[in-house]
């Protein structure tokens, strides 16, 4: 981590000194290095640098290097308004590349919006985001929670237990669940929604063993809500309910988790660094030999991997950065060999079309696949955002709004 | 209501009150006994959280590596004292600030050197069953640890000759120091031993809150208000304080929902604070 931390600093230094070389295209980041938040940014900018060094060593885009500008967003919200601010104004780029939290993708889309850059947001999320200008290469909350929900109820039960953060990735999930379990015949039993800052899990805990369910829907954001694991396995609800999640392992929650409570913890995700393919085999591979492996790799990393791979083959298809032939292009049905399978970004939604993986908590901080849906449709999204027929929308659907 | 339930409710509220006050005492006696506020109380706390991590890791069982982390805690606490909170002694705003400072310091530094994720140790998997309940028992014990801590910090302030300069220090600084009392070594003490109670809180909480750079920023401000509301009275303030504050927010939090057990926490917080501006024990006649 020390290692990876020094090359972050180098490869600002390298971007922020890069200025006199020729570049046709550069593109700007915006990620939490540091700060709370960082579990994940510090992955997605070393994917980003990783991508653009891949792409540069194999000829750059347009025949010329892709140059970067990396700003810390310190896990501020502030700070992602005025360096996307900066990145657009100032530093002119091509394409920007940031956010991890829905609030930081909502402060910069009106930005990238007004300033007509494509904006690529690589984070599984609540889902619903739609404007010409944004790209989302993260999975959503009911293209994940439709496999998920169905796979449980046929394995566990009809009884569901919702524990979700209380802002709108939790309220939102949570709406899906309803609707998922609504589809497979199944029951919410009982929710709790939990501030971010809780790390006493006892009331929670009391609570599902009052509405006895079949499994437990969790959510947990955050370091603290991790303790919700330990103190649920703790308690012996383990091996009496189901424990399924979106989420976990998306921070590698897994490491922190003592194996006792993390083996067979059920979660699903976009992308998990065990994932056989041979693209995936060589990406694993360069990331490595940058970056070392004493952490695994995230799925937040490899949809940033991915954005920057489907940016760069839309601004070749394109032949030049301007942003009308770039999204153009990136609106033609791109596919492309991701390390979690094929994807192919949707022209209409602007989402991606990708596997997704369930897996089960190993007992050794890991984790191994159960089922593997190919070609996962963000069905919400396609259904809601149409930017082929309606270019000029600019939205975040919620399923609460008509 | 089930009895089952209901008595399940109370055990575990009273849990969740003791590892409140287990995380507020350090912060209580710094206050209490140098008119301090350390803002990075809580980064002590993570600081005692890897350094029983760590520990543990080298293969020292659990129960002796919470030792090795109040020792540790304590003597970074002392330079801290010696570094930075001397110099700023009287002047209560500038002290926050240089805490806060610190804090922020302690916490990136956590970063580089433990990266974001480092594995725990878990919880103990032991259990026990009210009627249809089943609990956790670590949790549990954290009552009696918390009694224990009590006590140990009872017996410190009055029965030693450090607790009894440490109180004639702040209660008569000048008398105390006209008599041949190092008022500076004390205060430096007693800093030290605030530390090194937040790190015992952050090693003995380890197995309930995994070790996190960020973790102190959880229990800073919870501990932070009981302190406040507690007010002068060190210790029988802050325990009655985070029994009702704790306790309360975890009753509420049981048979509402937790965001109602947060609104509680802190709107009887805020009238506890418009009632008594000063601390619930602002006019108790005794002094511990």
């Amino acid at each position: 981590m020390k290692k990876s931390l020094v090359s972050i600093g180098v490869a600002i230094t390298v971007a922020l000194s890069a200025q006199f070389a020729h570049a046709e295209t550069k593109i700007g980041a915006i990620f939490d290095l540091t700060g709370g938040l960082n579990i994940y940014g510090i992955q997605q900018n070393n994917a980003l640098q990783l991508a653009v060094e891949n792409i540069n060593a194999n000829g750059g885009v347009l025949g010329e290097p892709i140059e970067v500008v990396t700003y810390d967003a310190q896990s501020e919200l502030s700070k992602y308004t005025q360096f996307a601010n900066t990145a657009l104004l100032r530093d002119h780029i091509d394409a920007l590349f940031a956010g991890l939290t829905s609030s930081s993708r909502e402060a910069i889309r009106p930005i990238v919006r007004k300033g007509n850059v494509p904006y690529f947001y690589a984070s599984l999320y609540e889902g619903g985001a739609c404007d010409k200008q944004t790209f989302v290469t993260g999975s959503t909350a009911s293209q994940q929670l439709s496999v998920l929900i169905e796979w449980a109820v046929n394995k566990y039960g009809k009884k569901i237990y919702i524990m979700a953060p209380d802002y709108n990735f939790g309220t939102i999930s949570a709406h899906w669940i309803h609707e998922y379990a609504k589809q497979n015949g199944a029951e919410v039993v009982g929710e709790d929604f939990l501030s971010l800052a809780v790390t006493d899990y006892a009331p929670t805990i009391q609570k599902i063993q009052a509405s006895k369910p079949d499994f437990v829907v969790a959510l947990p954001v955050g370091a603290n809500q991790t303790g919700f694991l330990e103190q649920f396995s703790a308690a012996g609800l383990k091996d009496k309910i189901g424990l399924v999640s979106t989420n976990y392992g998306s921070g590698n929650q897994q490491v922190v988790v003592s194996p006792a409570a993390g083996e067979g913890l059920i979660t699903n995700q976009g992308y998990f660094m065990h994932v056989d393919n041979p693209t995936n085999a060589k990406f694993v591979e360069l990331w490595t030999a940058k970056y070392g492996n004493d952490t695994p790799i995230v799925s937040v990393a490899v949809d940033t991997w991915n954005a920057v791979n489907l940016w760069a083959a839309a601004v070749n298809k394109a032949g030049k950065a301007d942003a009308g032939d770039v999204i153009a292009a990136l609106e033609s049905g791109l596919t492309f060999d991701a390390p979690n399978g094929t994807v192919t970004l949707e022209p209409g939604s602007h989402h991606l079309r990708q596997n997704i993986y369930i897996v089960e908590g190993d007992d050794n901080h890991g984790f191994k696949t159960v089922e593997t849906f190919t070609d996962v449709i963000p069905s919400y999204e396609r259904e809601k955002c149409d930017l082929i027929a309606n270019p000029t929308l600019a939205k975040h659907f919620t399923p609460d709004d008509k | 209501m089930e009895l089952d339930y209901l008595a399940t409710v109370l055990l575990s509220s009273l849990a969740s009150a003791s590892i409140l006050l287990i995380a507020t005492i350090g912060l209580a006696v710094v206050f209490g006994l140098m008119g301090v506020i350390n803002l990075a109380h809580g980064e002590f706390l993570m600081i005692g959280a890897y350094a029983a991590l760590t520990t543990t890791k080298l293969g020292i069982p659990y129960i002796l590596s919470i030792p090795v982390a109040v020792l540790i805690t304590m003597a970074i606490g002392a330079v801290v004292e010696i570094l930075v909170i001397r110099r700023l002694y009287g002047r209560i705003f500038d002290t926050m600030l240089a805490t806060w400072g610190i804090s922020m310091a302690f916490l990136q530094l956590a970063v580089l050197i433990f990266g974001t994720v480092t594995p725990g140790i878990g919880m103990p998997q032991y259990n026990f069953q009210i009627g249809d309940y089943s609990l956790a028992g670590y949790p549990i014990l954290m009552i009696g640890v918390a009694a224990l801590m009590m006590a140990f910090v009872y017996f410190l302030m009055t029965k030693t000759v450090y607790g009894m300069k440490a109180r004639a220090s702040i209660q008569e600084p000048e008398m105390a120091r006209a008599i041949g009392i190092q008022s500076a070594r004390v205060n430096t003490m007693t800093f030290a031993i605030g530390c090194g109670l937040a790190g015992f809180a952050g090693a003995v909480l380890l197995p309930i809150v995994p070790a996190t750079p960020s973790m102190g920023s959880v229990f800073v401000i919870k501990a932070f208000l009981t302190v406040v509301v507690a007010g002068p009275v060190t210790l029988t303030g802050s325990a009655l304080a985070a029994i009702g504050l704790g306790g309360g927010a975890s009753v509420t939090a049981s048979f509402l929902t937790s965001v109602a057990g947060d609104a509680f926490f802190f709107l009887i917080t805020a009238t506890l604070l418009w009632l008594y501006p000063l601390g619930i024990s602002a006019k108790w006649r005794w002094k511990m």
